[in-house]
């Protein structure tokens, strides 16, 4: 047994190992896209699919300003639960996402959390209708920072 | 766009371990939604299965009563095409909440040969394959994700040749045939919750906006389901919506569903 969970822990650290070399030999300079980005929201979404979140293949991506937001509006379901990833390929920046009903009260169960180039919102809708998700860099080493946002549902 | 199994494979740091000691810095309590100036217009339209969890979640539905195993008609113009298509893998999604694997197998190769027609056939031959291996292992979560790569892959291929219009128009397919069957749901077994999950002006104004923009697309279906929404934003537009908008929303799109399935 302890075999086997070595193996998939030797497994996996070198699977770390191998992509954290890769990223470090990426040029320092190297401009990303929001496709980076996705792969960084999909990165924050992966843990919560083994909790049976179904995550959406569609998303949202553009590029921000350090302290600039950007307001997102999705149709949600009463009776379903959703989580809101957002992340950039900006690993110094600081990104946030809060979630908003349609009068521009906040909605978001307090388990969201943010991380640096990582953040997610949790909504339970008390209401089927729109709701607004607020995109922010809090802060960036670059002028304009990608972003990514996914969501799932269960 | 990267698809969510792509990033699985390109799991660069385990993040399970993420959310300890994260937390969501302090944000205002209230916000002024009509002076967020800068809105993404872009709308992720709602999977079928999105609405049809929610709606399980009020009573148990007797799924098989709504799979579609009927042949579809062949059509030649590619708007009708689009809208089939989306009406297809809308009703895959039924037939998985049902757990019929046959019908799931079938509306596989369907959504497969529509897309041939199309001519976005091979981006989607991966997914039918995948479709109908996890329907033979009854891996129902498998092939919802499945079905929302299908799509997914199809509006991707469609977007990569400028056909974002038909695009558009897959997603509508499936929204129409998602709300006829949410709407024979809920008109059996009428609920204030139920009927809640029609509340969804802001897509009604999103699709008739697209419409809008589609002139060129001469085909009475789509002048049909033009006029149509019109008639259903203000139904679903009210703070309670009563069974007799239920059951006019549920005429409105069977017929519209009987127009985008079958030869005039």
């Amino acid at each position: 047994m302890s075999h086997l969970l070595m193996n998939g822990f030797t497994k996996h650290s070198l699977r770390i190992a191998l992509c954290l070399a890769v990223i470090f030999a990426l040029p320092r300079g190297a401009a990303g896209t929001v496709d980076d980005a996705q792969s960084f929201a999909l990165q924050a979404a992966e843990p919560y699919v083994k909790e049976g979140f179904q995550v959406r293949e569609d998303y949202w991506g553009g590029d921000l300003g350090s302290g600039e937001k950007k307001a997102v509006r999705q149709q949600l379901f009463k009776g379903n639960e959703y989580w809101f990833w957002l992340g950039t390929e900006v690993e110094r920046a600081k990104v946030s996402v809060h979630i908003y009903d349609s009068e521009g009260k906040l909605a978001e169960q307090p388990d969201s959390w943010e991380k640096g180039h990582f953040a997610a919102a949790h909504v339970i809708p008390k209401a089927t209708g729109s709701y607004f998700i607020i995109v922010a860099v809090e802060e960036s080493p670059e002028e304009r920072t990608h972003w990514a946002l996914v969501y799932g549902f269960r | 766009m990267i698809p969510f199994s792509k990033s699985l494979k390109l799991s660069v740091i385990a993040l399970s371990g993420v959310t300890f000691g994260a937390h969501a810095a302090q944000a205002p309590k209230q916000i002024d939604v009509k002076a967020m100036s800068k809105t993404v217009e872009n709308v992720v339209v709602p999977l079928p299965n999105e609405i049809f969890g929610a709606l399980n979640k009020l009573g148990s539905v007797n799924w098989r009563e709504y799979v579609r195993t009927e042949k579809t008609s062949n059509f030649t113009e590619r708007p009708r095409i689009a809208l089939l298509l989306g009406t297809v893998i809308a009703d895959g999604f039924i037939a998985v909440q049902a757990e019929d694997a046959p019908a799931v197998k079938d509306i596989g190769n369907r959504v497969l040969n529509l897309s041939k027609f199309i001519g976005v056939g091979n981006s989607i031959i991966p997914h039918a394959k995948a479709i109908t291996e996890a329907a033979d292992k009854r891996k129902w979560e498998s092939v919802r994700q499945e079905l929302d790569r299908t799509q997914n892959s199809v509006q991707q291929a469609m977007n990569e040749v400028h056909d974002e219009k038909l695009s558009q128009l897959v997603s509508l397919g499936g929204w129409l045939r998602g709300t006829q069957v949410l709407t024979s749901v809920v008109t059996k077994h009428f609920s204030p919750d139920g009927a809640e999950l029609l509340h969804q002006p802001d897509l009604l104004v999103h699709f008739q906006t697209q419409l809008q923009g589609m002139p060129e697309f001469n085909v009475p279906i789509i002048r049909e389901i033009q006029t149509a929404l019109g008639e259903v934003r203000p139904l679903v537009d009210a703070p309670k919506i009563s069974p007799d908008s239920v059951r006019r929303i549920n005429d409105i799109t069977t017929k519209l569903d009987s127009g985008i399935v079958t030869r005039e």
